[in-house]
């Protein structure tokens, strides 16, 4: 039976039911998961972690409508279960990543990670057939956690000193502690972590971590306060991607204790784009002034000249 | 899932107060609910960047027409216009900020192209008709008008409550544009010769950035 998908999810859940064919082959997996194992009695350990990691991210789905949950409508019929005691094939997707995350280490960022996971939960290992991108697919998925994790850490600083206790930081020392959280959430897998960078660069995944990476960067300028609506909107993004890029490349090859030399590079990049920005201010401000005298020159000469009487 | 769930809680997260530059929290009246899908944000996005692009370029066509009919007898009334221009750019520049929509990428040939268009076009038609014509403005607020009723009609057919605050601003400013349009139109605007192909001329061009700008 498909007791396995009696995990309890508290409320709706919005989400993008995808098309018929996941839903036989998700329907055929978990068949040949229930045929392999034993019993289920016993939630997997890293249950709480996962629905925890996964509740983060599908909380705030809870308040949407129901009309998303409409297209779940074919794919419910398929599998027999109704109600609210189903769990759909992203969801235990992600929960078979985040687990994954733990075998990282021994294994890589691999498709046996995957597999060794999908063991601990009660899969087959042959459940791994769900990810059609493989390691790509643990890859991004942690990268969108820590993406997630770092945008909820900067609502609740900016909470803080909305609510007046906290003061705000100065740009450059909220750029540098944004950038410095969000690379120690690498700190657990950085011996491994030049190979999910390898990974990240491959053709068909760039498209996504390019996503991941550009959203990440505009949430950290939005939360330093910045709503610019002109050029300047799109040359801190660059320079703040190029800041983080370097620094990520610093950070792997760093051995000194508790990657102090990461952070001091990162300081030093941050008030390098600082001191570009003020010097392009200066330039523009002195380009300006040159202008303005000559004009004022050029007015003065058709003045002596006589040229500037309307006749 | 993950995709409409982020996108949610980027938005939630940042709902009802955003950090000025200073540091010091300003609440912001939200125009616009919290999209609840990826298509949504994708549409709501690429119709306030084409509209703030345009605002951007009215704006600069406006400072081009200055630039040569500042002495003249309309000079006055177009100021009058060029000002309110500069207070919808201003709406708009909140509502990108406050929503977190990225502004296009070609602001800055709008800035040397609008200048350009309205300083050449006026100057044109300063040439063929009388001095201080307002033909050019009364072309641009047309086609700024068709295009401000075009989005009003999506959202209309998209879903009308839901946009209350947004259709309020589009429409306060399609209104307007009418109205610059009709004080152009009293004084004589069309008489120009030639002022069909001049309206032709700018609506292509109207149409064609708006092409662009819902992508770029």
């Amino acid at each position: 039976s498909f007791a396995l998908l009696h995990v309890a999810v508290q409320g709706t859940v919005s989400l993008q039911c995808s098309n018929v064919r996941r839903g036989f082959h998700r329907a055929a997996l978990l068949r040949l998961a229930s045929d392999s194992k034993s019993d289920t009695s016993v939630p997997p350990p890293s249950y709480h972690e996962v629905h925890t990691a996964g509740e983060s991210s599908s909380s705030s789905a809870q308040g949407e409508s129901s009309e998303d949950a409409q297209p779940n409508t074919s794919f419910q019929d398929q599998s027999g279960e109704h109600g609210e005691d189903y769990e759909t094939e992203e969801q235990l997707q992600a929960r078979i990543l985040t687990a994954a995350l733990e075998f990282v280490p021994q294994h890589g960022w691999t498709v046996e990670a995957i597999a060794a996971a999908a063991e601990t939960l009660g899969l087959s290992s042959a459940s791994t057939g769900m990810f059609n991108n493989g390691a790509g697919d643990l890859v991004l998925h942690f990268v969108a956690q820590c993406n997630a994790q770092l945008a909820e850490t900067l609502a609740e600083q900016n909470n803080q000193v909305q609510l007046g206790q906290a003061e705000a930081k100065k740009t450059a020392e909220f750029l540098k502690d944004a950038v410095e959280t969000r690379l120690r959430m690498l700190i657990p897998y950085i011996d491994t972590w030049p190979q999910a960078m390898s990974i990240l660069l491959l053709p068909h995944n760039i498209p996504d971590s390019l996503k991941h990476l550009s959203t990440m960067v505009d949430d950290i300028w939005y939360y330093a306060g910045d709503r610019s609506t002109d050029v300047n909107w799109y040359t801190r993004r660059a320079a703040l991607t190029g800041i983080y890029n370097t620094t990520e490349l610093v950070m792997v090859q760093d051995s000194s204790p508790d990657f102090e030399e990461t952070w001091a590079f990162l300081d030093n990049r941050i008030k390098d784009v600082v001191n570009m920005a003020n010097t392009a201010k200066q330039v523009q401000a002195t380009g300006e002034a040159v202008v303005q005298g000559l004009m004022g020159a050029a007015i003065t000469l058709k003045n002596l000249t006589g040229m500037n009487q309307r006749r | 899932m993950q995709r409409a769930a982020k996108c949610a809680l980027r938005l939630d997260l940042s709902r009802a107060f955003c950090l000025s530059r200073s540091g010091t929290v300003v609440v912001m009246q939200k125009s616009l609910p919290p999209p609840r899908d990826e298509e949504e944000k994708a549409m709501l996005d690429s119709m306030l960047r084409v509209d703030h692009a345009g605002e951007y370029g009215a704006n600069r066509i406006y400072a081009g027409q200055m630039a040569v009919l500042s002495r003249t007898r309309t000079g006055p009334l177009i100021q009058y216009m060029w000002d309110q221009e500069k207070m919808h750019l201003e709406k708009f520049n909140e509502i990108l900020g406050e929503h977190r929509v990225r502004p296009t990428l070609l602001l800055p040939l709008w800035n040397i192209a609008g200048f350009a268009l309205g300083m050449i076009l006026t100057r044109i038609a300063c040439l063929l008709a009388f001095e201080g014509t307002m033909s050019c403005t009364v072309a641009v607020e047309e086609s700024i008008s068709e295009h401000y009723n075009s989005q009003i009609q999506t959202l209309m057919e998209a879903e009308p409550e839901r946009y209350t605050e947004l259709l309020q601003v589009i429409k306060e400013f399609c209104d307007d544009e009418k109205k610059n349009r009709d004080t152009g139109l009293e004084h004589d605007a069309e008489s120009v010769p030639g002022y069909l192909l001049l309206k032709t001329v700018i609506q292509v061009d109207c149409k064609a950035a708006i092409y662009i700008l819902q992508r770029i």
